[in-house]
């Protein structure tokens, strides 16, 4: 479990990696707000249109933010669905209706099983769900022979419930494509580095901005250790004749507390060893320290910045008028 | 006076039993030591007192003339540095320049000089290749030699290995005694708390630790003859040694006890 990769930084080169943290982090929260003022499809292509040209001016590959879109892909096809079906108003486009028989049931259960079948056997999962679902439609629209299982229902899609939804999934898109390059050029000890800076002025009502980015860095720190030492233990619990894949789910909590005990425990015993390190090391919570990464604020950074406020302040406008 | 004198010193946590009982040592700048004992000897507990993680009891410890207490720890802090046992629980940063710099950061040392010491301090544990590899890419010994680093870019002259070589594998092991070697030679003075009693043999002398008194605390070779201060802490010579010792060689066997010393140092 050597491998296990904090964050998506991929090192690389190109106007985003040059920039400082705290400017990414101040332009990408600005332009969300910005994206959330948004209020036509018209406005949001652009903004889409944009941020693409932008990626490609920062040299960042649009396939790498495809495949950080990936584990989000499943979240913006559902809410597209619901946001079809569930929106029903305006004018309908599409209005017929759907049957269910015997026969349909068979359809689908054929479908299914090809489905998984050529699933298991070709790398196109995501064309091969879609064509899944296609499937599905086509089967409940025209299979209408056969004893009906339920009554024929209603399938419509209505004009704004299709607007809605595209602007929903546009949307989202463009978030996750802005945090997805802010995480992708960043170190994440850079972000945190960049956190604590930016929250620092919150000293004076007590927070203490360092503590809490050391904290988060030793965390980061320790997520591949920690990880090891789950691996560990499970195995050690397994060799004992723990299973943590099978059985009941009262049987697999039971199992989970014999990972569960044993790594609070480590954890414990790990953090006051840490803790006499680095206090051997002379550190004194609250203390001046210097740091050895330092965050430079340049030219390139006040343009960043001055872009992405007048991109707030563009969509401000365009929500008044 | 001595480098470092330990005086009287008696620890305990709890108010029954005293883990370090009336400790007197006294070690000359630039020896090597190694602190031998069984389990519950109290020798870790001894190496944390040293660097002022435990407060004592009883008792005073000074380092370099100054009296360590909880005011002058910071400062003492900068002459003394410890290895732990666990290479995973003292790495601090998120890669190995950042834990190099650790140390320095809190001593708030300008960053250029930083660098220019991390750089330094890498290359002389061989770990300059590695600069931006993060922990989970190195091995036990590589993240003991961070370790190392560290201390000695915070200027300390003075280092404890508190069983660092006890999570290591054989290799890594000898690799790392390889430097300890080096850092003597350089004139740091070490403290290396071990069970292993081939790897005190190494040290200039040796001090036997038992129930939390100083048992013995003598030069290496003077000790070695004497069997019965191990037997009695529960420690076991080396083969080669106690063949050396009961033979009883007159001088004239001179040369098959070096050879029998050689062998013991080798294993």
């Amino acid at each position: 479990m050597k491998s296990i990769i904090i964050g998506q930084y991929i090192p690389g080169k190109g106007m985003f990696y040059k920039l400082d943290p705290r400017t990414k982090i101040v332009a990408v929260l600005f332009i969300m707000i910005s994206v959330f003022l948004l209020q036509t499809i018209f406005q949001l292509l652009i903004a889409l249109s944009v941020a693409i040209i932008l990626l490609l001016i920062g040299r960042i590959s649009l396939l790498k933010v495809l495949k950080g879109l990936k584990p989000i892909m499943i979240l913006l096809i559902f809410t597209f669905i619901f946001q079809i079906i569930l929106n029903r108003e305006g004018t309908p486009l599409i209005s017929h209706p759907m049957y269910f028989t015997i026969f349909t049931l068979i359809f689908l259960i054929l479908a299914f099983i090809i489905w998984r079948v050529l699933a298991k056997l070709l790398r196109f999962r995501f064309t091969l769900f879609f064509l899944f679902a296609g499937s599905v439609y086509v089967i409940l629209r025209f299979v209408d022979f056969g004893d009906a299982l339920i009554e024929p229902f209603n399938f419509a899609i209505y004009q704004s419930g299709l607007e809605m939804s595209i602007f929903v999934v546009i949307r989202l898109l463009i978030i996750i494509t802005l945090s997805t390059v802010l995480t992708l050029t960043t170190k994440p000890t850079d972000l945190t580095q960049g956190i604590e800076k930016l929250l620092h002025p919150l000293k004076r009502i007590g927070f203490d901005s360092e503590s809490f980015a050391l904290i988060i860095s030793i965390s980061l720190r320790y997520i591949p250790t920690i990880f090891d030492e789950a691996n560990k233990i499970m195995l050690a619990q397994a060799s004992r004749g723990a299973d943590f894949s099978e059985g009941k789910l009262k049987d697999k909590l039971k199992q989970v507390i014999s990972l569960l005990v044993p790594m609070f425990i480590i954890a414990f015993m790990r953090s006051e060893e840490l803790a006499n390190a680095m206090e051997s090391r002379n550190f004194v919570p609250g203390e001046k320290r210097t740091r050895i990464n330092e965050l430079n604020f340049n030219y390139k950074d006040v343009l960043a910045t001055v872009f992405s406020i007048l991109v707030l302040a563009g969509s401000i406008v365009l929500r008044v008028i | 006076m001595s480098y470092i004198e330990v005086k009287d010193l008696t620890f305990s946590y709890n108010e029954k039993t005293n883990v370090l009982e009336a400790v007197n040592i006294n070690i000359e700048k630039g020896e090597w030591i190694a602190v031998l004992g069984h389990n519950g000897s109290g020798k870790s507990t001894l190496a944390k007192t040293l660097v002022g993680l435990l407060e004592p009891k009883e008792g005073e410890i000074f380092i370099d003339g100054q009296i360590l207490s909880e005011e002058s720890a910071y400062e003492i802090r900068k002459k003394i540095g410890i290895v732990f046992q666990n290479p995973d629980n003292q790495f601090v940063g998120v890669t190995v320049r950042d834990d190099i710099a650790f140390g320095m950061e809190n001593l708030c040392i300008p960053r250029e000089e930083m660098l220019s010491k991390i750089d330094f301090y890498a290359k002389k544990v061989n770990m300059l290749d590695f600069l931006d590899k993060e922990p989970a890419n190195l091995s036990g010994g590589q993240k003991q030699r961070v370790a190392i680093a560290g201390i000695l870019a915070m200027q300390s002259d003075i280092i404890i290995f508190d069983e660092a070589t006890s999570m290591l594998d054989p290799f890594s092991r000898e690799e790392l005694i390889k430097y300890i070697k080096t850092l003597h030679k350089d004139g740091l003075t070490i403290i290396m708390i071990t069970h292993d009693i081939n790897e005190a043999l190494l040290a200039d002398k040796i001090l036997v630790m038992n129930k939390g008194k100083v048992y013995a605390f003598e030069e290496t070779e003077t000790i070695m003859k004497k069997k019965e201060i191990f037997t009695d802490s529960h420690l076991e010579l080396p083969v080669s040694l106690d063949i050396a010792n009961s033979l009883e060689l007159s001088d004239k066997h001179k040369e098959i006890r070096e050879k029998l010393w050689e062998y013991a140092l080798i294993k």
